[in-house]
């Protein structure tokens, strides 16, 4: 090999060694495309209204980012959220107060991130085909509670938790996504558990060699991230003033994607928080972009299957350049 | 028919990275012939096999295959096949919920049109039943059968396929003394028929009992070849092990002081073979600064004995354990750790580091305690731990944040025992502790083993590597056949012994 070549291919590596890249190219590319033929994109109340949306998708992104950097995964986190709109909205319907509701909401949520747990941890499950069971155990419970209609003329002051805007500019649910994913960020980096969560991810035997709690992080991460979709549940139920009984449905994948896009690997080992806002954002985007340049919305589907695949090779290749080969 | 050799090897050379796993390698088998392939552990056997079932394709190796007394072209497992070798490996490989007769003429049913004729594929396959004494209904499912059944229905598929040349990888390993028998018949039974054997075995006394021929290989080449009628065990047993020692084993005994761990009645199962043991009932103790080896032969459940005493393994495992005289219960590697034990396993990479994480990420694992007081990372005293482990053990990468997939081998080794220096063990398990690495940091590896049982830490030690067994053991343990079958001190310790009670039964 050549020097020059061998000299490119750090330069490569390095950029590869970023996680984040794989979000952020072609984002820049997105805007500067999207920029040229719909000036308003760059309107405030469009970037607003895109933050918004993928501030919905990122809440739910930032334990998954914790779920698939240990090798985990979860196809019912868009029943989960569902689950969490419709139990806060049916406990609002029947006179309990706001708070409690919201946490009837969450619990519901945990009881399926725990029955994930259960059967992924504790019966050694295939993680993919056991979720997709409480997808569908969930949906159905759902359909079965609601008559599969939606909930909504909620009294009081529901809507405010994600319509108020701070500063009458900036929407609640901004507001929420960056606590929350400074918080993600900071127990992923600086804590301890976001250390054995990553080592279990890296390589789960070396981990319980080491001594660490596999079982018991590994449940964590499970029930985070179906309690996390519960609360996005509620968000959205907020949001639109209504409790749709398909309010996540189709949402599991393409959060996946943009936290896989955004530098997490499906290998395990290796996560990050803020790849998976610009995931979000950058799925957001896409869909604002093709209603601003007129593409037909019913494009939406195959675009985002196109990225989790193109987010899946480019994971794969990251790992590819790492080990040298 | 223009030679009387059905198979020959002339001059093979494999190469591995950094290894040469055969080394000029030249075989000859006649028509008929049983040869016995014997060894120690990384001889090269496995290669060998690999080569002849075609699994590593002629590109790969230097050197020429000759079938009949033609040169033949090995470029494919489907050219092996056409030349009628068959394989039986040691690990068990059947399909537990098909039928008998399913698992016996897999990818080989007799058809009638495009329907499987079952009548035909019972018939045969109770023919081959009775071929390898199993009174079994072909119907039958293979789940539920035992390893040696198991074992004898793997043969049984091979000599479904009316092979030529048939390699036998530790056939009996599995199976009883009435298996044995009934396979040692069916050899000869097909070898007056003209089938030619490979038979690999460490059993010495079957080598005598079928083997018209045998070869013993050493470090990738064959070193002894000779008729079994004109050979000793003790001629066998010294061409297996005798290599030079050189001088890379500074050993600097020291102070052995007082009992610290004792083992009582431990019995752990076997991996693979259900409802049997791997070993059974074994007490032995191991006191302070002492370097405590255990030999004995691939299989021989030794690596077992290590996980079962950290808590890795723990179903169908039964022992006492006594610390300091305490009776302790140790269920996980957690509880080992908070009794001060640390364990290198053998497979590095599938247990002892994270590829895709840095070398400060690998050295700390044991340690989490130390790092992250009240669970928030102190990045200064992580630093600093990371640093100085990565100094004195003289690791070779750019730097602490350099990831372990980008590593040797040797320097892989020292990070892994490195993560367990930092968690400060007093009793260390080290599983094969220098596995696939370099004569440099083999030797980096000893002075550290020196180091720690100077501080009055305490070794346990598998080993694989006879000179490394004899010349870092203060006292030596040899397991065989489920039991401790040699306890050697001082210098009793030599390969000569070893070996002797690594084969006993």
């Amino acid at each position: 090999m050549n020097k020059e070549n061998s000299k490119g291919k750090a330069v490569f590596k390095a950029l590869l060694s970023k996680n984040e890249l794989g979000a952020v190219l072609p984002l820049a590319l997105l805007l500067i495309v999207v920029a040229f033929v719909n000036p308003n994109f760059f309107s405030t109340g469009n970037i607003f209204d895109i933050l918004r949306t993928a501030s919905f998708t990122f809440i739910v992104a930032i334990p998954l980012t914790f779920l698939l950097s240990s090798q985990g995964m979860d196809l019912s986190v868009g029943a989960a959220t569902s689950l969490g709109g419709v139990i806060c909205g049916m406990t609002l319907k029947a006179g309990v107060p706001l708070p409690l509701a919201i946490v009837l909401a969450l619990i519901a949520g945990a009881a399926v991130g725990t029955l994930n747990g259960i059967l992924i941890i504790k019966s050694n499950l295939p993680a993919f085909i056991a979720t997709l069971g409480t997808q569908y155990l969930v949906n159905g419970i759902i359909a079965i509670i609601t008559n599969n209609l939606a909930i909504s003329n909620f009294e009081g002051n529901f809507k405010q938790l994600s319509q108020y805007k701070l500063f009458d500019q900036i929407p609640m649910p901004i507001i929420y996504a960056i606590v929350l994913g400074i918080i993600g960020q900071f127990l992923l980096t600086k804590t301890r558990f976001g250390r054995e969560v990553l080592a279990i991810g890296g390589n789960k035997e070396t981990a319980y060699l080491a001594g660490i709690k596999v079982n018991s992080r590994r449940m964590v991460t499970f029930i985070g991230t179906s309690v996390f979709a519960s609360l996005a549940g509620v968000l959205i139920a907020s949001r639109f003033a209504s409790a749709q009984p398909a309010a996540g449905t189709g949402t599991e994948l393409s959060i996946m994607a943009g936290v896989i896009i955004g530098g997490t690997s499906m290998f395990g080992g290796q996560g990050t928080v803020i790849g998976s806002a610009l995931g979000a954002i950058l799925l957001a985007t896409i869909t604002n972009a093709l209603i601003l340049m007129n593409v037909s919305t019913l494009w939406q589907n195959a675009i985002y299957g196109l990225i989790l695949i193109v987010a899946l090779y480019v994971d794969k290749y990251r790992r590819k350049a790492l080990s040298g080969e | 028919m223009n030679s009387e050799y059905i198979l020959q090897m002339k001059n093979v050379t494999k190469r591995f990275p950094g290894v040469v796993a055969l080394r000029d390698v030249s075989i000859s088998l006649k028509r008929g012939e049983v040869m016995a392939i014997c060894g120690e552990n990384g001889a090269g056997k496995s290669t060998l096999m690999k080569i002849l079932s075609g699994s590593y394709t002629s590109k790969e190796y230097e050197g020429e295959i000759w079938i009949d007394g033609k040169v033949t072209d090995f470029s494919s497992v489907q050219v092996a096949e056409a030349c009628g070798i068959e394989m039986v490996y040691q690990e068990l490989n059947v399909m537990l919920d098909a039928s008998l007769a399913e698992n016996i003429y897999v990818g080989n049913l007799p058809m009638k049109g495009i329907v499987v004729d079952y009548k035909k594929l019972y018939s045969d396959t109770a023919v081959m039943l009775k071929r390898v004494g199993l009174e079994l209904d072909p119907k039958q499912r293979v789940r539920g059968l035992n390893s040696g059944q198991m074992q004898m229905l793997s043969i049984a598929r091979t000599l479904s396929k009316s092979p030529r040349i048939i390699v036998l990888d530790e056939p009996t390993s599995a199976l009883t003394d009435k298996e044995t028998d009934i396979l040692m018949n069916t050899i000869d039974d097909l070898r007056r028929e003209g089938v030619s054997f490979l038979f690999i075995s460490h059993k010495l006394d079957e080598v005598f009992r079928i083997a018209d021929k045998v070869v013993v290989m050493r470090d990738g080449a064959v070193v002894y070849e000779n008729d079994v009628k004109s050979v000793t065990e003790d001629k066998l047993v010294e061409a297996m092990i005798g290599r030079t020692i050189d001088n890379m084993y500074p050993k600097q005994p020291a102070q052995i002081g007082e009992e610290v761990l004792r083992v009582e009645h431990l019995t752990v199962p076997h991996p693979s073979n259900k409802g049997q043991n791997i070993v059974e009932d074994i007490s032995f103790s191991l006191r302070k600064g002492e370097i405590l080896g255990i030999g004995g032969l691939v299989g021989a459940g030794r690596s077992e004995v290590l996980s079962a005493i950290f808590g890795y393994i723990t179903r169908g495992v039964t022992k006492d354990l006594y610390l300091n005289g305490q009776k302790v219960n140790i269920r996980s590697p957690l509880d080992a750790i908070k009794h001060g034990m640390g364990y290198v396993t053998e497979e590095r990479k599938q247990t002892g580091y994270i590829w895709v994480h840095s070398i400060r990420e690998n050295l700390t694992l044991a340690c989490l305690d130390k790092i992250f007081p009240r669970g928030i990372v102190d990045k200064n005293t992580e630093k600093e731990l990371a640093d100085q482990m990565f100094e004195r053990l003289d690791i070779k990468a750019p730097s602490v944040e350099t990831m372990l997939v980008n590593l040797s081998g040797g320097n892989q080794q020292k990070v892994v025992v490195g993560k367990w220096l930092l968690s400060q063990p007093t009793i260390l398990l080290i599983d094969e502790p220098t596995k696939g690495i370099d004569v440099g940091t083999k030797a980096e590896i000893y002075k550290i083993m020196n180091e720690l049982t100077h501080s009055g830490v305490s070794i346990i030690m598998v080993s694989s590597d006879m000179p490394e067994l004899v010349s870092m053991s203060d006292r030596c343990l040899v397991l065989s056949n489920k039991h401790i079958t040699g306890e050697l001190t001082g210098s009793d310790i030599t390969q000569e012994n070893v070996m002797k009670a690594a084969i006993a039964s």
